[in-house]
């Protein structure tokens, strides 16, 4: 799993890219926590997650609640199909802001 | 003898992906479409991270069997560790009203298997997931 990181405006977008799972959800969840403490707005590219199992999910998790407490914004976009559906598994679509494309995501 | 696949592998993380691509070609050629496929891979991987997490402790030099076998009508896979016993009680899937990060795998793997049995055993622990075809 990779991520990188673009700032654009006040929002810094977090480009994730491959497989989250117990090995590398750590590292998703150190960066978003990391990325939480100085960007108003976090949105988590997620179009190129092929895999994300309930750590990563977790990971997320752990980032919107991070938002919540500093009153920042947390928002994803580009649900891949794998992603879509965990997070509905998990009925956690409704819980995050979400967003089908980056336009939309930047706009909101 | 019925088509099976038997793995043991270390409890280290990094063979999660590997171990995933086993289960997803097992699982497509016993039929199972694109969506239960990766379903079955998410389930399997839910319950082999529990095992690494739970059971192990997050110790990654340990060891756990994985047999998976293609059914007339389904997939089973067993897992057997040697870690510590889970408490029965605790194997069920927390209310998911509460949002918070963690005790979601337990919740999956009972969305997606049809049938899951977990029982600690004299020296092991051994955790049966099934999955049958739908129905034509």
């Amino acid at each position: 799993m990779e991520t990188t990181l673009r700032q654009t405006g006040s929002a810094v977008i977090v480009d994730v890219v491959g497989d989250i799972d117990l090995q590398n959800s750590p590292r998703l969840r150190k960066t978003l926590l990391e990325t939480l403490q100085h960007a108003p707005r976090v949105i988590v590219n997620l179009a190129q997650v092929r895999y994300i199992d309930s750590t990563g999910i977790a990971s997320l998790v752990e980032g919107l609640k991070e938002s919540q407490s500093r009153k920042n914004r947390f928002i994803l976009f580009g649900l891949s199909k794998p992603a879509r559906e965990v997070l509905r598994l998990t009925r956690l679509l409704t819980v995050f802001e979400v967003y089908e494309t980056e336009e939309q995501a930047l706009a909101a | 003898m019925g088509l099976s696949l038997q793995l043991v592998l270390s409890s280290d993380p990094r063979l999660l992906c590997v171990v995933r691509g086993a289960v997803d070609r097992l699982a497509s050629v016993a039929g199972f479409g694109e969506e239960d496929c990766h379903a079955i891979v998410l389930a399997v991987d839910e319950a082999l991270t529990n095992i690494i997490r739970h059971a192990y402790e997050d110790r990654h030099d340990e060891s756990i069997e994985l047999s998976c076998r293609v059914l007339e009508n389904g997939v089973e896979f067993v897992m057997r560790d040697h870690g510590r016993p889970v408490d029965k009680a605790k194997v069920c899937a927390r209310p998911l009203e509460l949002v918070k990060p963690g005790g979601l795998g337990t919740h999956i793997i009972r969305q997606v298997m049809d049938q899951v049995s977990y029982e600690p055993l004299t020296d092991s622990n051994q955790l049966r997931l099934v999955k049958y075809l739908a129905k034509a």
